[in-house]
């Protein structure tokens, strides 16, 4: 049963993540009304996303769900890939949500044409992006990556190789950005949190907070303790900060 | 049987600490390593070695890859023109140009056509998809690899082969107006020639009925790889494919005894070292299945690079030895396979100019008169690759040693 005062929460996932409520997830959905979708074309092979080929085909397809289930206006999250996902969502039809979270998103260039300010997550050894993306390499958990974890058996990473050739489809060129998309950021005007950790390198929270900037209205946190997984990595803290936002309460974070 | 001569030429001054940081000689390895000096002289004598090979008899062969010390050529089409107008009288085979990282289908239909006109057709025309690493020079998403060398190749067949205007709104390629000059020598258009093993490559050559090409493969690999090309052409109709429809490539080096044939031709094995690509350049996402991404990730891929040198001669892909037993290595690789096109890798890493110069020269006095007749007859040969002789199912062969 649906309580209709619970805050409903549409959580889109970051490339690598296992699917499901993870991490900080798990305990959110003990208070809101939470959702975490597969993104099509992500852990099987689906005939639809076959043929889209940029963020924006996923975002599309996201809205139209939205529309066709009706309800009341669900608070808008992502991570990384899912960030991207759900910024192209609210450019689209803001009207639709009642707030966005954001954390370490990729989908957006905002520096010079030199400068790399998304990790090659398409190039690297898993045990790259594990370095850059964990404060505590250690500690990393919630990720599938082709032979990541290991001993796994051949469907596991034909699976994560699938999700691979998925995001090559949606976001090789220009890499895990487009363009059109920071042309349309100055229409949003929803409550707005963007979430970094100090540790990530996959998408430096310079670059987090520098988006943050651009968001009417956003207030930008930045956990210490994490890299770019702050649901997996500090769950606690995450759980509390989301809550908070989508409580209304918002005692955390400076507004940009 | 033809023999065509080919040299990748590689720049073998990158000190190997180099090397081992940027984990090999392709497409991550900064040109800080590269002496402007040294590589003129490297091109001098390149094109030296063809314009001999092109004297003493052979055809020739050019190709291209990016961003590497492993190959100096960086377009099979402007080294072919270079060793066209070097000379006068062998076929120039462009194997190949990688369609799917060209950004304009319409720009190679009109440089090959170039190239066949201005030669009076001494043009054979290969379409690559390009090995897996090529993805990061070019940068053209991998996941489209297939479909765009599918499409390029369509839209250049039509530029050659439509005489009218025409306008062109495919998936990965537009153009609203195409009329390609000049038109090619050899009409329709010069002979296409494909490399490749995977399963739905090979059977596409053969219902076009191009000419299939195999890299470094075990003799038992290419005459499968042949067998599903010959079964596929005739499921579609076609008359049983010759040996011209067959092309190999080994690494081959001749001498008059057999341990200055080894001494030497050792040398080539430095085109199969062990690359240290990360798989994610080795395997971009989606160039392959994901089932071969996953042999890959298991190392089940590239096998002959972990061939020792025996191995390697045993399997024919090092073609090393005096002239009569290179001949028997060719004789061999005929009655196996099928193949009346062998591509001879004459050079790798450091082997200097006199060394290939006397194996082609050696090459072409004896080897060459012994292997040309093969083949000539092949509808009168009983051999065991004939369709009608073949029972066996078709296997599919995975492993590339060029990825």
């Amino acid at each position: 049963m649906t309580d209709p005062d619970r805050a409903r929460l549409l959580f889109l996932h970051d490339a690598d993540v296992l699917p499901g409520p993870v991490g900080a997830l798990a305990g959110l959905a003990d208070s809101v009304d939470l959702e975490v979708p597969r993104h099509p074309g992500f852990g099987e092979h689906d005939e639809l996303a076959q043929d889209w080929d940029s963020i924006a085909d996923v975002a599309q397809y996201y809205l139209h769900e939205l529309e066709l289930r009706g309800g009341p206006a669900p608070h808008l999250a992502g991570a990384g890939l899912g960030g991207w996902i759900a910024l192209e969502m609210a450019v689209r039809d803001q009207a639709r949500f009642a707030s966005l979270t954001l954390v370490a998103p990729y989908g957006v260039k905002l520096f010079g044409r030199m400068d790399r300010e998304f990790a090659d997550i398409l190039l690297l050894d898993p045990a790259e992006v594990v370095a850059l993306g964990w404060a505590n390499p250690a500690a990393c958990h919630g990720l599938r990556m082709p032979g990541l974890p290991k001993g796994l058996d051949d469907g596991e990473y034909e699976r994560a190789f699938e999700d691979r050739a998925t995001i090559a489809r949606l976001a090789w060129k220009p890499f895990l950005h487009d363009p059109r998309l920071r042309r349309w950021l100055h229409v949003l005007d929803l409550p707005t949190l963007v979430i970094a950790g100090s540790h990530d390198r996959l998408v430096k929270p310079e670059h987090s907070r520098e988006l943050a900037g651009l968001l009417r209205g956003a207030r930008y946190v930045e956990f210490p303790g994490s890299g770019h997984y702050p649901y997996l990595e500090t769950p606690d803290e995450f759980a509390e900060a989301v809550l908070s936002f989508v409580s209304g309460r918002q005692t955390i974070g400076a507004t940009q | 049987m033809k023999l065509f001569h080919f040299t990748e030429m590689p720049y073998p001054y990158v000190p190997p600490e180099a090397e081992e940081a940027h984990r090999g000689l392709k497409y991550f390895i900064p040109n800080r390593f590269y002496d402007p000096v040294r590589g003129y002289e490297l091109y001098q004598r390149y094109l030296d070695e063809y314009e001999l090979a092109d004297e003493l008899g052979f055809d020739l062969m050019v190709n291209e890859h990016h961003q590497s010390a492993s190959t100096l050529h960086v377009s099979a089409t402007l080294s072919a023109a270079t060793v066209l107008s070097r000379t006068r009288n062998g076929r120039v085979l462009v194997l190949g140009t990688p369609l799917p990282h060209r950004e304009s289908p319409v720009r190679v239909a009109e440089e090959i056509a170039f190239l066949d006109a201005m030669s009076a057709g001494r043009i054979n025309c290969g379409f690559v998809r390009g090995v897996q690493g090529e993805t990061f020079p070019s940068n053209q998403n991998p996941v489209h690899n297939m479909e765009m060398f599918t499409e390029a190749h369509d839209l250049i067949v039509e530029a050659w082969t439509n005489h009218d205007l025409f306008s062109w709104e495919g998936r990965h390629y537009h153009y609203r107006y195409v009329a390609v000059w000049p038109r090619p020598y050899q009409q329709p258009h010069p002979p296409i020639w494909v490399s490749g093993t995977t399963r739905q490559l090979v059977e596409w050559t053969a219902a076009h009925g191009y000419t299939l090409c195999n890299l470094l493969g075990t003799y038992p690999d290419t005459a499968k790889s042949f067998r599903l090309y010959r079964q596929t052409a005739i499921a579609a109709g076609q008359p049983e494919p010759g040996p011209d429809k067959f092309a190999y490539l080994a690494l081959c080096h001749v001498a008059s005894s057999e341990e200055e044939a080894r001494r030497v031709g050792e040398q080539l094995t430095w085109y199969l070292k062990q690359g240290r690509l990360r798989l994610g350049a080795a395997n971009p996402p989606g160039y392959s299945s994901t089932a071969a991404a996953v042999a890959a990730l298991r190392g089940k891929l590239g096998e002959v690079r972990r061939y020792s040198f025996e191995r390697l001669v045993e399997e024919g892909i090092l073609l090393v030895g005096t002239p009569d037993t290179v001949t028997a290595q060719l004789r061999r690789l005929y009655d196996e396979t099928g193949v009346g096109n062998v591509i001879l890798m004459n050079q790798a890493g450091e082997m200097t100019s006199n060394q290939v110069r006397d194996s082609l020269s050696l090459l072409a006095r004896e080897v060459l008169p012994a292997v040309a007749p093969l083949g000539r007859q092949w509808q009168d040969e009983d051999t065991r690759w004939r369709v009608d002789r073949d029972t066996q199912p078709v296997e599919t062969v995975l492993a590339s040693a060029l990825s």
